[in-house]
This record gives structure tokens, C-alpha cells and sequence, in this order.
């Protein structure tokens, strides 16, 4: 599957993997589990830049927050007691939906953000958890919020760089709840769509903010703005989540393919935004 | 029991130390000198003529030894079918032709240093396709003006080329009109089925050379060595003296390796360059370049009394069998043969068109045409039941099949010709349904579902269904046993263990029959140098028709010890026994003597060497019978359906080895969940695979897995050594309609196709169930 594949690296710092990477001239990949890379056999791939050995597998508390280094694995994420205090444990939660205890053990959150799929697990609760992404090349370190990190991965601006870390802040305040739904057609699969929500409810109930965001249903995840600037300063009841799961419906733009029709998909973004929003009410200590 | 020492006895599995500890057991263990590696350019068409083909470059190309096209290969029309010769199935296949009937099929075969290598001269050889109008659904086969898929002329045994028939079947007894107006109620419906494949852990795979006497060697994944070796020799126009055909052991097969599939190819390539090649198919390969189950659409009728008395049945089948006829009347066959049975109708009739297309080919698939069949059947008797106001329990209890029993639609419906009249000798029937039935909670839960308001909403539902043992009048096998100076016996067998404990079972037999302990026994099997012939393992024969010919050899063997022993122990033979590893006076006298002490004798004063051999066949196949219960929790939301509790209790005749048994009826049913609810190979309009991967071909994981109970309910049957039948295949048919019956039993919609997926279910939640209906209305239907 690499027999074009001339040599294989393993880096010591992130320095070091940010040089090789740029004098691989594009033909330089970067490798960690290798879940979705050994997979895809990229034929133009001339070298491998093995970065499990870069010091980038950490879970660190950070003011409040969390930082997660690229090479942390779904297993580690799973596990980590920061993790689960973190939003409700939603990104735990997906982390222990990604593919079966052996994908889980070597797949790496770099990996599921930088490979780019719409139905990636970690991508929707990172999305609600506001996170933020650390990425490096040869001129030093940038910060990018994911969804704008999402939509410029592919461009050349990013290309030449190396996602080193997730950051995700302290969600702050009381009567906060959170979500992480998805569905697929067995235990071990991709995401025929996921869900995850995230919300606070101020002491009369009313929704300070609110963060919807799905996956599998667009060419990236995505947060649902508008379904999110309606649930806003609206008290959260059985009407104004019912009313989120239908418009959510309309900021989805799915596709049909073997795993599911685009109508179903469709339809199973307002089931999983109805049920997730029915936790974070729940967790929120707002009865339905 | 009787006192069996061996037999009815869970030993462990015979090579099971060597599997457990990774000792280079399979085909693919071996490293051969030399050994090259070959590869098919398969056709990115699903119907194409070849108008040029160039391998100049690809020969060209350092580290190629051979690359083959139709130009360099005989014509010689045959099926892949591994069948006992005559094959029914068409001859309709070539090593290697000048038009691809699908996506997947040889274009050419190329034999190179690596993979590397060789897939690199494969896109060396340019082709040039006069793309043909392509045939991908099967109810436009027929049609007028379709493209004509075998329009070659040398193709034989077709029923109807210009058609893309290729095969037809019409069987009636009785007369379904007459019976149909004798009924109170008439019920047809229609059902589909889909392309389920087998992915078995080990892909086919074969290693062809040349022995120091030029003979070919096939090392191969076989479930049919013999067939494979006659097959090859027909195909390669060489003499079977001069192949060799060695089955390791295998990682399973399910049908799909009764099949000569990679072994022609291989020797060709390995005649051609005079090396050592192996072939393989990847994953992706093996799910469209492999077979597939036979897509049906049934449409079934039945006529019953107001006391539910079945009356006539009638199947009407349109299936594909893809671009290749391979089991296309046979397995169709026995979706009508082995399936109308179960009920006690005076009038049945089965009728089914089997048509080309151009998609992967079907073959045989564990279940053989029953678990479509089943489908259908099944579902339709519980809505029936239903319709009658009746427990479908009490309706099966009523109609199915008994003791003593005929099966005369089997009579007419045999491998490829008449068949032969089934009698069911042994039935454990009954006492499956109703210990099935309790494990599940049958009599609670079909009044207690279904109840809440949740969207989660629970149902039971039951499917019965049987299959054979063995072809009747066709399967035949042999054996033969040598004794060894410690007393212990080789026993040599054509049969092809696939993994399902073939090996184990038979030397449980031979064992018991010798009355030696188990690891006095030494298998070999699967070996057309070494062991006699045996058809293959297929068609649930191996332990009643293979084991059979044990027992018969081992039987001989005996009445030689016993011959020894009676000079020995100066007795006559009607008093002596054997158990334990010696012969033994029955009389007051209890002398002995040892199995070792008498191969001593026997072999260096009597100077005689204990051996001997049989064969063996059934002129009847005796029905194994399964009941399948199965609870299920629907999402009403998601359509969902999650399997709870999934309960079988067949009846093998007695189970040589239980715990043996057990593993088959729990790998059947996994893979009848996934046949039932997830497992689906899709092809887009021009005939391409969708989903040749387990990212998207979704079985069932262990986490998916529900509760299993599995029981088996022993008889004895007449015609098996030991009373056995078989178990390997009827668990499989059960799972789909017992789901498909609990889905209507919790959310009231039928499901009539195949797999049941969540969209599906909830289209027809939303089409057949207003969300005000009352439940209780509905449930009083």
C-alpha cells in the first residue's frame, strides 16, 4: 500500500516534524494510528512523518480548560478523568464511539480533525466545546477556531502544517447541559449522523446560549447558527426544542450514499437534536 | 445415552492446538522458492466486448513471468460450480473470454516477482472495450430487447439464452386452484431479497506448482477438492493424474468456496511460467469478484381453513444469479423443495425464472435458497396467523411437517433432476418450538406487548424452518482407515473441513466405532493424493454422508481387530467388544488385550496389516429442524430495530460433538441477523459495487450481538451414523422472518424486504401507522 513510500520518520519534536513536512514538498504525509492514512494508501506519498514520538500526547488542564496534544489517542481521551469533567464528558463520549478498542487505541485526535470527514466523531463536540486548534509550520504557531480550521484544511494555507493541539475553554456558569448523540447502523461505525448540543439556562430557565452542531450531514460539521439565535434568551421548554429540531432540518444540507438516504439523514437530525437537547434540559435541571 | 464413550462427547477440536498457537496451517502459510504472484485485471465494465488487447508492455515489464488472455488459454465452457459431475449448472464460463459480463470479471491474469509488480503490468495491458448495453436489474432481464448476456454459441446446459433465462423450474402437486378454492382465506404477497456475501475471515486463495514429476499442485481454500480437481483438468485440458489438489485448513467458507474459483487461473499461470504462483483475493476482490446469495423477488400465496388448516402454497421466485449460472437452478431449487414442506399442504406449487444480469455472480451461500424462501414463508404464515386471530405458535403447532411424514415436492425437485421422496425418519420439531418458545417468553410477552408510550417499543415473533442432510442420491463419500503399531488408526477422508470441526467430528466417529480414545485417531482429509474421493463439504452432508463412510470403514476395521482378538484371546468374535483402547471378552471370563499388543501381532506375526475402506450415500436427506425465536426492541424514531434475545433450538439428529453444534448454530445466526438486518452488497445503476469493504458492508460486531440461547433437541436419526443429521445451515434461515414477525408483533408493520433497514422501517411506520392510531385497535386486528 506504500510501496512508493522512500522513507519513513520519526520526528522528536514538533520542530523537527514541522521541517520535515515542509521539505517533503507536498508528498510528505503526516502518519500517528495510520487509521485513516494506511487505509487510504495515498499513492503519491513519497515519506512518512511519524509524530506519536513529537511530545504531542498530552490532556493538560489549561486555565480552566483543557489542551489536547494531536497524537492523544481516542482510548486516552476516553479515559482521561479532564476529559470527562469537560462539557458534560460529550467529548469522551464520541472519542468512545470511534471505531472499535483497537482503532481506539492508536486513532489520534489529530487524526480524526485533520483527515477531514464530515462525520468525524470528535469534530461535533469539539464544535460546541468552542474549540480552538493549534496548528504549526515552519513560520511558527497560529490559533484558528475549528470551523474555521475545517474550512480552510484543505487550502494551501494549511497544507504545509501540522495540527499540533485542540484547546477547548472552561465553559462557564451554572445550569449547563450537554449532548452527544449519534447513530449508526451497527455498535462500530461511521456516523450516519451525529449530534451534539451544549447549552445554559439562566434561573428562570431562559437559554443564555445555546450550541447545536451535526455532522455527516454537510460537506463539514457544522454548528446550526439560526436553530442556535432562536434557542437564544427563549425559555427552554418542549416548544422551543421541538421547534430546534425542525430547524435544524434546514440548515443540513445531507447527501444520499449507501449508508443512508439524504431524507433519512435529514429526518435523524431533527430526532438527535430533539433528544439532544432533551439531555441538556435534563442536565440543566429544566423540566420538559 | 448408550453408552458412547466418544460420540455426544464435547472434545475439543483436533487441530485446535495447532490453530491457537499459529503453526503454519493454511494455505497461505507456506512460502514456495520462486513463488510469484498473480493478479486479474478485472473488467471495469459490467458488459463489454474486448476489441483489442495489448500485453506487450506488461510483458515487457522486468518481473513479469506470464500474462495470459483469452488468446493464450483453451476454450473450454464449464461452471464454477463445485458440483458433483454432471454439474447442473450451465456451462456457460471460460478461463478466460473476449466479452465481460460484469464488473469484476477476468479480463486478464498476470503472474509477476510481487503485488507490486504485478499490479503494475495490469495497468500496463491496454484494452480497448466495445462498452455493451448492461443488464443490472433482474426484472428486466426477460424483458424484450434486454441485452443478451451469453449470446456465445459454444455455452450449454442454458435454458433460455436469448432471454437470459438460465434456468427454469415449475413443480406441482396436487392442484393449488383446487386448493385455493377449497380455502376460507387467500393471502399473497409479495417479497424481496438481497446480495448478501460471505466474508470469510480467509479470502480465497490458491498456490499452484509444479511437483519434481511435473504434476500441478493446487494448495487451496477449497471446499471441494475433488470437484476442483476434476474441474481444473477439464478446464486446462490436462489429465486429473497430473493434479494434485491439498486442502489445508481453512478460515472458513459458507458456500462460497464451493466453488472453483481461483484454481484454474492459478494453474494456468503456473503452467505458463513454470513457477510457483499464488493468488489471493483482497477484501475488496472478494466481495465482488467472489460469490454472492442469490437476490429473489418471491411472490407466495396460501390458502387456508378458518381453523387454520393450510390447504395449498405457492412460491413463485424471480432470482439473478448474476453474469454466471453457477448453482442457478439448484439453489432456486430449494427455495421452493426444502421451504413448502414444513407445511402439511395437499396442494403446492413452485415456479421460478433464474436470470442472468450483469452483476456478481451468485453461488451457494450457507441456507442454500432456503433463508429467502424462509423469508417469505414464514412472514406470510404469521401474517395468516394473525389474520385468523390465532397464536402463530398454535398455527405452526397445527400445519408443520411431522413424523412419518412424506415430502413429495422433494421427490420432484432433486439437484438438477427428479429428486427422491423425503421421509421424515426423526423429528425434534415440536419440542423445538416449545423450548424456543420458553426461552424467549413466548406466552408472557405475546399478551404483554406491546405496552408504554416510549418510542421504544418491544415485540416477539417465531419462524420454524428445516433444510436436508446431504444430496439425496447424489453426495457420496468414502473413507479409509490403517492401523498403526501403538494401536492407534489412520483415518484418511476426502471431506473438506472448512473450519466447522469436520475433522474432530469424524474422528469422533471413528473413534467411538473402534472403541479407541480420540488421540488415537489421526485425520487426514482433503487430499485427493492421499484421502478417497469425497464431493465436498456442502449441502449440510459432511457429518451424515462423510461420517457415514467413516463409520462403514471403521465398522471393518473393527471386524479385522475383532478377527485378531479372537486368536489372541482364543474367544469367538460375537464375545468380544472393544472400548478403551482394548478388545475384551464379553463373557465371565473379562479377558483383554491391548489395542497396541494386538497391532504388535497383527503386524509382525500375522504379518497383516488392519485396513480397510468404504463409501457411502443416502438415497434420502433427512430435514434438520429449527424453531427461532427472536425479541426485539423497536426505535420508533430512528426505525431502528435492535435484536434483544435471538433463541434456536434445532434438531441435528444426535450432536457428535454438542459444543460443536452449539458454534455452528451461533455462526449461523450471526450471520443471519446481518442477512436480516444490516448485511447488503449494493451496486449503482452500471453494475459497480458500493460497498466492497467492511466500512460499509456492515456485519453483525460481538457488541451488536443479542443474547443468544441455543438448545439443541436431540433425536435419532435412522439414516445418520449415530443418529446424526446436520446443523451447519438450518440456524440461518430463522433470524430474518422472526425479526421481521416481532417487528409487527411490537410496531404493526410488515416488513417484506430485505435487509430490514432502519429508513425502511420507518417509511412504513409513517405510511401504515398514524401516529393517533389507537394501539389497542391495532393489536386486535
Amino acid at each position: 500500500m506504500f510501496e512508493r513510500v522512500e522513507v519513513f520518520y520519526r520526528p522528536a519534536s514538533v520542530r523537527e516534524a514541522v521541517r520535515l513536512l515542509a521539505g517533503g514538498k507536498g508528498r510528505a504525509r503526516i502518519v500517528a494510528g495510520g487509521t485513516d492514512l494506511v487505509v487510504d494508501g495515498d499513492p503519491t506519498a513519497r515519506a512518512l512523518i511519524d509524530i506519536t514520538h513529537s511530545g504531542l500526547a498530552y490532556i493538560r488542564k489549561q486555565g480552566g480548560g483543557c489542551a489536547i496534544g494531536a497524537a492523544t489517542t481516542m482510548a486516552e481521551l476516553e479515559e482521561s478523568r479532564t476529559i470527562l469533567a469537560l462539557g458534560g464528558g460529550i467529548l469522551a463520549r464520541a472519542a468512545a464511539t470511534c471505531g472499535s478498542i483497537q482503532i481506539r487505541g492508536v486513532a489520534t485526535v489529530g487524526g480524526n480533525l485533520a483527515n477531514g470527514s464530515p462525520a468525524a466523531d470528535l469534530v461535533t463536540p469539539l464544535l460546541v466545546l468552542d474549540a480552538v486548534v493549534v496548528v504549526a509550520d515552519a513560520k511558527g504557531r497560529r490559533k484558528l477556531p475549528i470551523a474555521e480550521y475545517l474550512a480552510a484544511r484543505g487550502t494551501k494555507g494549511l497544507r504545509q502544517s501540522l495540527l499540533v493541539e485542540v484547546t477547548a475553554p472552561r465553559p462557564l456558569g451554572r445550569r449547563c447541559g450537554w449532548s452527544f448523540q449519534k447513530l449508526g447502523r451497527t455498535a462500530l461505525d461511521i456516523s450516519v449522523v451525529n449530534v451534539a448540543a451544549g447549552l445554559q439556562v439562566d434561573g428562570a430557565g431562559r437559554i443564555q446560549w445555546a450550541r447545536v452542531a451535526l455532522g455527516a450531514v454537510a460537506p463539514t460539521a457544522i454548528r446550526a447558527g439560526a436553530t442556535e439565535e432562536n434557542l437564544q434568551g427563549r425559555t427552554l421548554d418542549a416548544e422551543a426544542i421541538a421547534q430546534a429540531a425542525e430547524g435544524v432540518m434546514r440548515e443540513v444540507s445531507p447527501i444520499s450514499d449507501v449508508r443512508a438516504s439524504a431524507a433519512y439523514r435529514r429526518e435523524m437530525c431533527r430526532v438527535l437534536t430533539r433528544r439532544a437537547l432533551e439531555e441538556c434540559a435534563a442536565q440543566a435541571g429544566c423540566a420538559l | 445415552m448408550t453408552g458412547r464413550k466418544v460420540v455426544g462427547v464435547n472434545v475439543r477440536k483436533v487441530e485446535g492446538h495447532k490453530l491457537v498457537t499459529g503453526a503454519p496451517a493454511f494455505t497461505d502459510d507456506i512460502e514456495m522458492q520462486g513463488m510469484l504472484y498473480g493478479k486479474i485485471l478485472p473488467s471495469p465494465h459490467a458488459h463489454a466486448r474486448i476489441k483489442r488487447i495489448d500485453t506487450r508492455k506488461a510483458k515487457a515489464l522486468a518481473g513479469v513471468h506470464a500474462v495470459l488472455t483469452y488468446k493464450d488459454v483453451p476454450r473450454v465452457p464449464h461452471t464454477t460450480a463445485g458440483q458433483a459431475w454432471p454439474e447442473p449448472s450451465p456451462y456457460d464460463t471460460y478461463l478466460l473470454d473476449s466479452k465481460v459480463r460484469f464488473v469484476g470479471d477476468r479480463v486478464a491474469a498476470v503472474a509477476a516477482e510481487s503485488r507490486a509488480i504485478a499490479e503494475k503490468a495490469l495497468r500496463l495491458i491496454e484494452v480497448d472495450y466495445e462498452v455493451l448495453p448492461a443488464v443490472i436489474d433482474m426484472e428486466l432481464a426477460m424483458a424484450p430487447g434486454a441485452a443478451v448476456i451469453h449470446d456465445e454459441p459454444d455455452s450449454t446446459k442454458i435454458y433460455d439464452r436469448s432471454h437470459n433465462i438460465a434456468g427454469y423450474i415449475l413443480r406441482e402437486i396436487g392442484s393449488v386452484e383446487q386448493g385455493f378454492r377449497e380455502s376460507d382465506f387467500v393471502v399473497e404477497r409479495e417479497f424481496r431479497t438481497h446480495r448478501q456475501q460471505h466474508t470469510p475471515l480467509e479470502p480465497h486463495i490458491t498456490i499452484c506448482w509444479l511437483d519434481p514429476n511435473g504434476r500441478l499442485v493446487i494448495r487451496t481454500s477449497s471446499q471441494v477438492p475433488y470437484h476442483t480437481r476434476r474441474q481444473v483438468g477439464q478446464i486446462l485440458q490436462i489429465p486429473v493424474s497430473s493434479i494434485h489438489v491439498i486442502k489445508p485448513r481453512m478460515g472458513g467458507g459458507f458456500g462460497g468456496k464451493q466453488e472453483m474459483l481461483l484454481e484454474d487461473i492459478c494453474g494456468a499461470l503456473t503452467l505458463a511460467s513454470r513457477r510457483p504462483v499464488k493468488m489471493e483475493f483482497t477484501r475488496e476482490e472478494e466481495f465482488y469478484m467472489a460469490r454472492s446469495r442469490h437476490p429473489q423477488r418471491l411472490r407466495m400465496k396460501m390458502g387456508v381453513k378458518r381453523d387454520g388448516t393450510v390447504l395449498a402454497s405457492q412460491l413463485t421466485v424471480l432470482a439473478t444469479t448474476g453474469a454466471y449460472g453457477s448453482h442457478s437452478t439448484t439453489v432456486q431449487g430449494n427455495t421452493g423443495s426444502k421451504v413448502l414442506p414444513l407445511y402439511r399442504a395437499p396442494h403446492m406449487r413452485f415456479e421460478c425464472h433464474v436470470v442472468y444480469t450483469n452483476a456478481p455472480v451468485a453461488g451457494a451461500f450457507r441456507g442454500y435458497g432456503c433463508p429467502q424462501g424462509f423469508f417469505a414463508q414464514e412472514t406470510l404464515v404469521d401474517e395468516i396467523a394473525c389474520e385468523l386471530g390465532m397464536d402463530p405458535l398454535d398455527f405452526h403447532r397445527m400445519n408443520v411437517i411431522r413424523l412419518g411424514d412424506t415430502d413429495l415436492l422433494s421427490a420432484q425437485l432433486g439437484e438438477g433432476k427428479e429428486g427422491l421422496p423425503r421421509v421424515v425418519r426423526s423429528c425434534g420439531l415440536p419440542q423445538c418450538m416449545e423450548s424456543a418458545a420458553r426461552a424467549i417468553g413466548w406466552a408472557q410477552k405475546r399478551k404483554k406487548f406491546p405496552s408504554g408510550h416510549s418510542h421504544l417499543r418491544r415485540g416477539v415473533g417465531m419462524a420454524c424452518t428445516m433444510q436436508g442432510s446431504g444430496i439425496a442420491g447424489v453426495d457420496w463419500a468414502s473413507a479409509f482407515l490403517k492401523m498403526n503399531e501403538d494401536g492407534s488408526f489412520y483415518l484418511q477422508v476426502g471431506a473438506s473441513d472448512v473450519g466447522a470441526g469436520a475433522d474432530t467430528v469424524l474422528s469422533q466417529i471413528a473413534a467411538e466405532t473402534l472403541g479407541v480414545t480420540l488421540d488415537k485417531v489421526i485425520i487426514t482429509s482433503g487430499d485427493t493424493d492421499i484421502t478417497p474421493f469425497d464431493v465436498g463439504a456442502y449441502a449440510s452432508s459432511t457429518t451424515i454422508i462423510s461420517g457415514g463412510a467413516v463409520k462403514k470403514a471403521a465398522g471393518k476395521v473393527r471386524a479385522q481387530v475383532l478377527e485378531v482378538a479372537s486368536r489372541m484371546l482364543d474367544a469367538p468374535v460375537d464375545q468380544l467388544d472393544c472400548a478403551n483402547n482394548e478388545v475384551f471378552t464379553t463373557c465371565a471370563c473379562r479377558k483383554a488385550v491391548s489395542m497396541t499388543d494386538l497391532a504388535m501381532q497383527a503386524m509382525y506375526k500375522e504379518k497383516f496389516q488392519i485396513m480397510d475402506g468404504a463409501s457411502h450415500f443416502n438415497t434420502d436427506s433427512p430435514p434438520p429442524f429449527c424453531a427461532t425465536f427472536a425479541e426485539v426492541e423497536v426505535d420508533t424514531e430512528t426505525g431502528q430495530v435492535h435484536v434483544l434475545h435471538l433463541a434456536s433450538a434445532v434438531d441435528p439428529g444426535t450432536a457428535i460433538n454438542p459444543m460443536q453444534a452449539e458454534g455452528q448454530v451461533e455462526g449461523a445466526v450471526a450471520q443471519g441477523l446481518g442477512y436480516a438486518l444490516t448485511e447488503e452488497l449494493v451496486l449503482d445503476a452500471d453494475g459497480r459495487p458500493l460497498n466492497p469493504n467492511f466500512l460499509d458492508y456492515k456485519m453483525f460486531g460481538f457488541q451488536d450481538m443479542p443474547k443468544l440461547t441455543t438448545i439443541l433437541i436431540e433425536t435419532d436419526e435412522p439414516l445418520g451414523p449415530y443418529g446424526a443429521k446436520s446443523i451447519s445451515e438450518v440456524p440461518i434461515n430463522g433470524p430474518a422472518p422472526a425479526i421481521a414477525n416481532a417487528i409487527f408483533h411490537a410496531v404493526g408493520i410488515r416488513i417484506r424486504k430485505l435487509p430490514i433497514r432502519p429508513e425502511d422501517v420507518l417509511r412504513a411506520l409513517h405510511a401504515e401507522r398514524p401516529a393517533n392510531l389507537d394501539e389497542e385497535a391495532m393489536f386486535a386486528l
